[in-house]
């Protein structure tokens, strides 16, 4: 009946792990009773039955394309699909792109394109809210590119460098 | 507590902070019928502090260095609106000596110890050589230096593996670093230098003995002007993620009578030999295993976590603090400090406990405290606010108090789970997992508790609530698809009040 599923963003979901079979995907088999008390067309709340008959109160705010839920004490954002969020959001590198986990300031850049690279040695260092997160190489390679420099303001999934493609060589 | 007649209180007070603290600073002096002063960076102009405080002028700037830690500014300020006195709070000025003496220069009461005494404490290895001739054990460590100075080898080799690398300056986790092997040493040393640097301006770091297994546990004291010095006991800070308190408690599970009377004699003979005056707190490690005690450092300023020593002893760390600054001397004394059942606080830091408990930004689409017997909420931040990458993380801090430690966990974990926060990723699941876990409910933890437990911080398994979550949010969807996109990032601020927007005051 959905024709636009949604996408947990967050809280990541687990190593997979076969022996746990319930997923979101699955979750509209399930009978639930939903108790809308308020609703605006941005926000909602009231309480939803559970299969074990208790029921918990819950929380909706939209944001642009992500639906925020609060939900008996857990918060999860659920996301329109697009292919690449869920991988950025988590900080999580894609392809060849080495993309920036934490919003905040470039306070050093280690690399410079052409640069060889080993898994592990540092590429960036960012700071965050007064905190040093320093940006690895997740592989072996070779630099391509770099995309920010000392004192840059950089968002979460933002991309830093790029590693020149892995020719498949294994 | 009757008040010293000839001492004359303060009429104004300027608050030299942004955040809970900066609330909480205006609360006590407001109570007290002192006129109050704010100061703000443009990030934080729709602020709580600022919407609380009498009169609130904008500093100009976003970065910390531009805003809460210029100190000309501040004290220009100050004087130009005819304050008394400043309250520096915590972090940013607190424990800056020439921000002090800069206060006194321009004739300005810092609420606080003494510039001499900033500096000797700030001073690590000066103040852990106070701390032998006070007779208070210390953990062996290495001089300062900076990289590059001298050979790490050098350093290290009275010292041994594992070691814990840390700044000079400061405090807060900030610059430090566990070393387990003599090949990561440099590595460590430079990128805590570099931390250190941004954090405190101060590239100078040092080496110390890591006691595994130990227990971070502190004692408040309080000291006047004429060297009445008593303490408020102790907070357990043992539940920590990179060297950053999470969750504090008192009393602490680890203490007996016994060791709980040596550590506070330590504590006070410690703040008397350093000639300290105002709040204080004396940080040790406990060796859990020997039940051995060492000095770490003393903390020139009030802490993040005085809210649970106020909650077992009732009184008003900040309004002490006010007297003792004004000239008051002590009337409590020793045998007055009675603490009556358990407090419990947690930080609510806006991060993400599954990644690292990396740190995250944005709008508070939803923040809705919770409220009941024995809750409290010191809180900097208010629905609808943007949460920037500029400052500290921490967004408020709930305190749970109950007649003994099973029901202030018990009502901590209900005001958690009844707390929707939306918009920015929290700690809270971490929050509720930690009080839960065996080990808190038996008191047998330590510093290495986050780490020794990785299923604090796994994510979770997507269970039926998660399930529901999914139905709720597809429903919503379904329900709401002519809604425009985009209409919750300008929807109105939820906690909205008529004086919202007003402007601020914004000259002297």
């Amino acid at each position: 009946m959905t024709t636009r599923r949604l996408q947990q963003v967050h809280p990541p979901e687990p190593e997979a792990n076969p022996a746990s079979p319930e997923s979101p995907t699955q979750a509209a088999d399930v009978e639930t009773d939903i108790d809308i008390t308020s609703s605006l067309p941005d926000r909602w709340e009231g309480r939803v039955r559970l299969k074990d008959g208790s029921t918990v109160p819950f929380l909706v705010r939209r944001a642009g394309q992500q639906i925020h839920v609060w939900l008996a004490g857990q918060s999860y954002v659920f996301s329109l699909p697009a292919p690449t969020t869920r991988a950025r959001r988590n900080g999580q590198q894609t392809s060849d792109d080495i993309v920036c986990p934490v919003p905040g300031v470039v306070t050093a850049v280690r690399v410079a394109p052409e640069d060889t690279v080993q898994a592990g040695q540092d590429l960036v260092i960012i700071e965050s809210m007064k905190t040093e997160q320093i940006v690895k190489s997740p592989r072996d390679g070779v630099v391509e590119r770099v995309s920010v420099q000392e004192g840059d303001r950089v968002d979460r999934g933002m991309r830093l460098v790029v590693l020149v493609p892995e020719v498949g060589e294994v | 507590m009757g008040r010293v007649p000839h001492v004359s209180m303060f009429s104004k007070v300027l608050v030299a902070n942004r955040g809970e603290i900066a609330v909480r600073v205006l609360q006590t002096l407001q109570a007290m019928g002192i006129a109050t002063a704010a100061v703000y960076s443009d990030p934080d102009e729709n602020a709580p502090h600022v919407a609380l405080a009498d009169e609130a002028f904008a500093l100009g700037g976003s970065t910390a260095e531009e805003t809460y830690l210029d100190r000309d500014k501040i004290i220009q300020l100050a004087v130009a609106c005819g304050a008394q006195a400043v309250h520096p709070g915590y972090g940013f000025l607190a424990e800056d000596p020439t921000f002090s003496r800069e206060c006194a220069e321009a004739g300005l009461v810092f609420i606080g110890p003494s510039p001499e005494t900033i500096a000797l404490l700030g001073d690590k290895i000066r103040s852990k050589e106070t701390a032998v001739q006070a007779g208070v054990p210390v953990v062996p460590s290495s001089p300062v230096w900076r990289p590059k100075e001298s050979q790490p080898d050098d350093i290290s080799s009275g010292i041994g593996f594992p070691l814990l690398v840390k700044a000079a300056a400061g405090g807060g986790g900030r610059g430090m670093r566990i070393v387990e092997r003599a090949q990561d040493l440099e590595p460590a040393l430079e990128s805590a230098s570099r931390e250190a640097a941004s954090a405190f301006g101060d590239g100078h770091v040092f080496l110390e003995r890591y006691v595994p297994a130990a227990r971070h546990v502190e004692f408040q004291v309080l000291a006047d002007s004429s060297g009445n010095t008593i303490h408020l006991l102790e907070r357990e800070c043992s539940v920590q993620r990179r060297y950053q308190k999470v969750i504090e408690e008192t009393p602490s599970p680890a203490l007996n009578d016994d060791l709980r009377n040596r550590m506070a004699e330590s504590a006070v003979a410690m703040a008397k030999s350093v000639g300290y005056t105002n709040a204080g707190t004396v940080e040790f490690l406990v060796d859990a295993q020997t039940g051995e005690y060492f000095f770490l450092e003393m903390n020139a300023r009030i802490q993040v976590e005085h809210p649970i020593t106020e909650e077992t002893l009732k009184l008003d760390m900040v309004e002490w603090q006010t007297r003792i600054a004004a000239g008051e001397n002590l009337s409590l004394t020793q045998e007055d400090i009675r603490p009556s059942g358990h407090a419990l606080e947690c930080r609510i830091y806006a991060e993400d406990p599954y990644s690292n408990f990396a740190p995250d930004t944005g709008r508070l689409l939803a923040w809705r405290p919770p409220s009941g017997m024995g809750i409290r909420l010191d809180s900097g931040v208010a629905g609808g606010q943007e949460i920037t990458a500029y400052y500290d993380s921490m967004l408020a801090k709930l305190v749970a108090w109950g007649p003994d430690r099973q029901s202030a966990i018990g009502r901590m974990l209900a005001a958690l789970v009844s707390f929707p926060v939306l918009g920015v990723t929290t700690n809270m699941p971490f929050l509720l997992r930690a009080l839960a876990h065996p080990d808190f409910g038996s008191g047998d933890y330590d510093t290495g508790f986050i780490l020794k437990h990785p299923e604090l911080t796994a994510p979770p398994e997507q269970g039926h609530l998660a399930g529901a979550a999914a139905e709720v949010a597809a429903l919503f969807c379904r329900t709401n698809k002519n809604g425009t996109p985009g209409q919750g990032l300008t929807a109105p601020r939820e906690t909205q009040g008529p004086w919202c927007g007003l402007p601020k005051s914004m000259f002297p």
